[in-house]
């Protein structure tokens, strides 16, 4: 029993991170319905940019985590106006290509500028961690929980409540009608990118406190691929539910069944969920008409 | 003023040489690619050689993701397949080559085959995914099934040789791969002008309309996936025998990539265009290797690594922002032009 209950913490804590990262992927599919394969460069670029900020500041990690989030909005309104913003109009196809090269230039830019070693990401709140009887988690871990249900209600928020947020579902759902509402579809765009930079932002600097940086960091964004597409990949929550689902089901399969499970469970799992559900679990299937 | 080519019957239409020019300049390249081994050096022959391979794949892709519109990124899986087939057989069965090499071409079908069903029920993004998922999976069986395929060791081919004639040398091996490739292309350009092929497009264009002017859908979807994989299985198998060693860090998911941004660059869905984005890419890689190692001096070999990958990217990126329909589309543009001139069109 000690055992299932480690691994599933585990499991959660590396989840959390799963789930941040796919909610990114959702968000801009949602909006753009384009899947940003670059989204794990991002965090990775946003991770060694936060290294360069706290190695040569001191910052407590509330105010490195505001910094970043800033910076990474900033990232990610860059990235849509120079890659994203040329290709409107062209088939979405090609857009996500234009991501994958983007993907494969920030691992290079990463590497010349910052180095290939392993680094960690000194913030000051290190190696500590709270006990709950056998269970030991790192104030980062809870703190990464944290960050994901603060991130799912405000992105709830935020869709439900706000202007803009109404506008980015309006343009989910038909692009040519928000047009034809006043909506103004380019910023749209823009916002969603930033925003899923905001988010990738912030888990880039919680996996670089928990796990550290190093230049293969862009791989947790591959994982987080069965977490999005188990989720649906235009279902922000779902996507935030399925990542902590993978976590726990990559740590259990790992303990359980066998050694190098761990990488390749959730992409069974979602080989099976597509042939019964194609959307995935919560997403919404798209009715072709011809 | 030669005013375009006019294809009064429905042969002329599918014919595979549309006019006597085609025919010349086919000539042509089958006499330079014969000659080319005499004069290229054996360094120059052995990349070429490593680009037919790819070439050879990238034709498959082609017919998968240009023509038939299913975005595969699992060929490195299929690739793999291939690989670990022809290896295993002539090194570990003694199979002779020319068995080997369809036996990889085979194998990976079957897998494509498998592949191919729980895809038929998927579209766009979420069938790249589904691929992507597949070459993840097959990696880590052929790591964990170390009794086949010796795990993370790899496996030594042997020297290719068939009906007891070595290819000891890259120049032998080149006419071997010359011939490989030249079917391949020719299968290619024979499915696309057939009754199968235009199913193809009909399929990427719009497949509930293609259900409605009854093509079976399912069946099309299943014989693209087959026959892309069976390419690129039959690419892996050359991969085996030239690089003479097979292991599974060969095969990573930025082949998949690299395979689908060669056939943007060259243009999508037609074969020339595959062939001639995978001579473009890796002749740029070749020669940003060559400039950076003249260069030498202060960049390690770390960063000419990394600007290589940088300027890839920007390859990419380049193209679809500025030219969608590649090289093939830049080349139909130069001989537009060049036939009206000086009229615009």
């Amino acid at each position: 029993m000690d055992y299932f209950i480690l691994l599933s913490v585990s499991g959660i804590a590396i989840g959390v991170i799963y789930g941040l990262i796919g909610m990114g992927y959702a968000l801009i599919f949602k909006a753009t319905s384009v899947v940003n394969f670059a989204q794990g460069e991002v965090m990775m670029l946003i991770s060694y940019m936060a290294f360069s900020i706290a190695s040569s500041w001191t910052l407590p990690f509330w105010g490195l985590l505001v910094v970043c989030v800033v910076m990474s909005g900033v990232v990610g309104l860059v990235i849509e106006r120079v890659f994203i913003r040329p290709m409107l109009g062209q088939e979405v196809f090609s857009t996500v290509m234009v991501t994958i090269g983007l993907a494969v230039m920030i691992r290079a830019v990463v590497v010349m500028i910052w180095g290939a070693d392993p680094l960690l990401l000194p913030t000051d709140i290190g190696d500590s961690g709270i006990e709950f009887g056998i269970v030991f988690l790192y104030t980062s871990q809870l703190y990464a929980i944290g960050l994901l249900a603060f991130c799912v209600f405000s992105m709830w928020a935020f869709l439900r409540f706000s202007r803009m947020g109404v506008a980015m579902r309006a343009t989910a759902s038909r692009e040519t009608t928000a047009l034809l509402m006043g909506i103004n579809v380019t910023h749209v765009y823009s916002i969603a990118w930033a925003i899923a930079a905001v988010i990738a932002g912030i888990s880039g600097v919680l996996l670089g406190t928990i796990y550290g940086l190093g230049p293969d960091m862009w791989s947790q964004g591959l994982r987080a691929f069965p977490a999005v597409i188990l989720g649906g990949l235009d279902s922000v929550f779902g996507a935030a539910i399925a990542g902590i689902f993978i976590g726990l089901l990559e740590n259990l399969s790992e303990g359980y069944i066998g050694r190098g499970l761990k990488e390749i469970s959730g992409f069974i799992v979602i080989l099976v969920v597509l042939m019964i559900r194609p959307y995935g679990l919560f997403g919404t299937p798209e009715i072709e008409r011809v | 003023m030669r005013t375009g080519v006019i294809q009064e019957s429905y042969g002329e239409l599918i014919s595979l040489f549309r006019n006597p020019t085609q025919t010349y300049w086919t000539v042509a390249l089958v006499i330079v690619s014969l000659a080319a081994p005499m004069v290229l050096s054996n360094h120059v022959t052995s990349l070429v050689n490593g680009m037919m391979i790819v070439a050879v794949g990238v034709v498959g892709l082609n017919l998968l993701t240009g023509t038939t519109g299913l975005i595969s990124f699992g060929q490195a899986g299929f690739l793999a397949v291939g690989a670990y087939t022809a290896a295993i057989l002539s090194a570990d069965y003694n199979m002779p080559l020319w068995l080997c090499l369809p036996a990889g071409g085979l194998v990976a079908a079957g897998f494509g085959f498998l592949v191919g069903i729980p895809s038929l029920r998927l579209k766009g993004l979420y069938l790249a995914i589904t691929t992507l998922a597949f070459t993840i999976i097959i990696t880590h069986i052929i790591l964990s099934a170390e009794s086949i395929t010796h795990g993370s060791s790899g496996i030594s081919a042997p020297k290719p040789a068939i009906f007891g004639i070595t290819l000891a040398t890259d120049k032998s091996f080149y006419y071997l791969i010359l011939v490989v490739l030249t079917l391949a292309i020719l299968g290619s350009a024979n499915i696309k002008r057939s009754r199968i092929g235009r199913a193809f497009l009909a399929i990427r264009e719009q497949d509930i309309a293609a259900r409605a002017m009854g093509v079976p859908v399912a069946r099309y979807k299943l014989y693209a996936f087959v026959v892309s994989s069976f390419y690129a299985g039959v690419a892996g198998a050359l991969m085996a025998y030239q690089i003479r060693f097979v292991n599974v860090d060969s095969f990573s998911l930025i082949i998949s990539i690299e395979a689908v941004s060669m056939i943007i660059v060259g243009g999508l869905g037609s074969t020339a265009g595959a062939v001639i984005g995978v001579f473009f890419v890796l002749g740029l890689a070749e020669i940003l290797n060559l400039v950076f190692s003249s260069m030498g001096g202060p960049m390690g070999s770390m960063s000419v690594l990394e600007l290589k990958g940088f300027i890839y990217g920007l390859t990419i990126v380049l193209f679809l922002r500025f030219e969608p329909d590649g090289l093939m589309g830049i080349y139909r543009e130069f001989k537009n032009r060049w036939v009206n001139w000086p009229f615009r069109y």
